[in-house]
């Protein structure tokens, strides 16, 4: 008997349902797995998945970060993640001194205030974790940051799960994908015409008084859509990503009950369970590059002006990197590999530090307030989504 | 000719975990600079240092060779 055929195919519903199992057998059988239907590759060794992260010169983001966008003619909107060098080093120097480990510490008593708020409405005996909690907290936090006023700041959270959705085979937009994208532009474009009239201290204010080198080595100050795409994708990385990453990381502690016990014993492990959690069930599965040129990583050759998925997932879980791979182990030894979970190189996430406080911020209040806890395991659904994974409903019960 | 740190303090984006890894060399003050205190790799913290520059996220440090 053989093994059936190795497909990734990227919007089945097997993958939606189980990556991981397709992500083992990619790097054991093809670590530079090619797809002759749809012309793309992707890697999913951690040695090949670090190089190419590394190696910004062969694998360009400047076409965009998905299928759909990578092969459209019309190039991609302009984002700083569809960016190259020297244009994505100006870009990401507006803002990146705000998300370092000592700038994010002013949003601490936000989020602990947030964190509360939301856990304080739940009901004990019956709540979705996800619905109740991890999802309305994080896009508070930095559509604050952004200067999204109080009263759209939910809003924000469902254009983004919207514009996100891929139904089983959907590789383009939908509809539903542009209408989402449509009025979350709109509206941010709006705002950013209402911050130039009256500038606040806040982030789309911040982008309206920067200036970058423009093509003639002169500098420009940035347009309105370019400050509305910079402020939607803060809103989208900085929010749904959380969102999962606790979503996953409940049900990972009710799989493995005795190490929610740990964390009981020893607060001290949560930055270790935090690490631990991005690495099992990060919620960036991948992205996707272009190659430019011809690209080397250590399994082998891509050709050049290909579509190359960059499997993060798939190589934070390789035994090749980390002993045990594929066990959730809050201990392990950390300086085996490098985490891909937050990206590596010139693209990694720009709100790492922000997202690390946040959900070790949560885990400590989950902790006090569910010490003893049930999943209903056959309530959980998981999101069909572009490039992250995770659960949508993630019913719970505390246990007295 | 030695072997020396170098920064590439356009990417560094004061993630401090060089300094996590490696205090005496490494150190990022409260107005975020990093400041390399030692740029020699000598042979006892040539290992600390080369997890540094790997673990760096900014992939920003590098070893050079002077």
């Amino acid at each position: 008997m053989t093994a059936p055929e190795l497909r990734f195919d990227p919007v089945s519903q097997d993958y939606f349902d189980n990556p991981y199992e397709i992500y083992r057998r990619m790097r054991d059988e093809a670590p530079i797995y090619y797809d002759a239907e749809e012309d793309f590759y992707a890697l999913t060794r951690h040695e090949d998945v670090a190089a190419a992260l590394k190696d910004h010169e062969a694998f360009s983001s400047a076409r965009g970060c998905d299928l759909g966008m990578v092969r459209s003619e019309d190039g991609p909107v302009k984002s700083i993640i569809f960016m190259d060098p020297p244009e994505h080093r100006h870009m990401r120097s507006l803002l990146n001194k705000a998300f370092t480990p000592r700038a994010i510490q002013s949003q601490r008593e936000t989020v602990i205030e947030l964190v509360e708020h939301y856990l304080s409405k739940v009901d004990p005996d019956n709540f979705d974790v996800v619905q109740d909690f991890s999802g309305p907290f994080p896009v508070e936090v930095i559509t604050r940051m952004a200067g999204v006023p109080e009263e759209f700041r939910q809003q924000v959270r469902h254009w983004i799960d919207k514009g996100l959705e891929r139904k089983p085979g959907q590789i383009e937009w939908s509809d539903e994908n542009m209408q989402a994208n449509i009025d979350s532009g709109v509206y941010y474009y709006g705002l950013v015409q209402e911050r130039r009239r009256n500038p606040q201290d806040d982030m789309i204010s911040r982008l309206i008084a920067a200036e970058i080198p423009g093509e003639n080595g002169e500098m420009r100050k940035l347009d309105d859509i370019e400050i509305t795409g910079f402020t939607s994708l803060l809103g989208g990385a900085g929010a749904e990503t959380v969102t999962k990453l606790l979503g996953s990381a409940v049900v990972e502690f009710a799989r493995h009950p005795e190490q929610w016990q740990m964390l009981l014993d020893d607060r001290n492990l949560i930055p270790d369970a935090v690490e631990e959690l991005l690495r099992y069930v990060g919620p960036v599965q991948y992205n996707v590059r272009y190659t430019v040129k011809e690209a080397h990583v250590p399994s082998g050759t891509i050709p050049a002006h290909k579509p190359v998925f960059l499997m993060k997932a798939a190589a934070n879980r390789d035994p090749r990197a980390f002993d045990n791979a594929e066990t959730f182990d809050i201990t392990r030894d950390r300086t085996q590999a490098q985490n891909l979970g937050l990206g590596y190189g010139i693209h990694s996430c720009l709100g790492a530090a922000l997202a690390r406080m946040e959900t070790a911020i949560a885990l400590e209040h989950l902790l006090d307030f569910m010490p003893r806890f049930e999943v209903d395991f056959s309530g959980l659904q998981r999101v069909n989504m572009q490039n992250v994974a995770g659960y949508h409903h993630v019913p719970v019960k505390v246990l007295r | 000719m030695s072997k020396k740190i170098e920064v590439d303090f356009g990417l560094c984006e004061s993630n401090a975990v060089c300094m996590g890894i490696i205090p005496e060399v490494f150190q990022v003050d409260e107005q975020d600079y990093l400041h390399v205190l030692q740029e020699d790799v000598t042979p006892e913290n040539e290992a600390q240092v080369n997890e540094a520059v790997r673990q760096c996220p900014r992939q920003a440090i590098s070893i050079v060779d002077k």
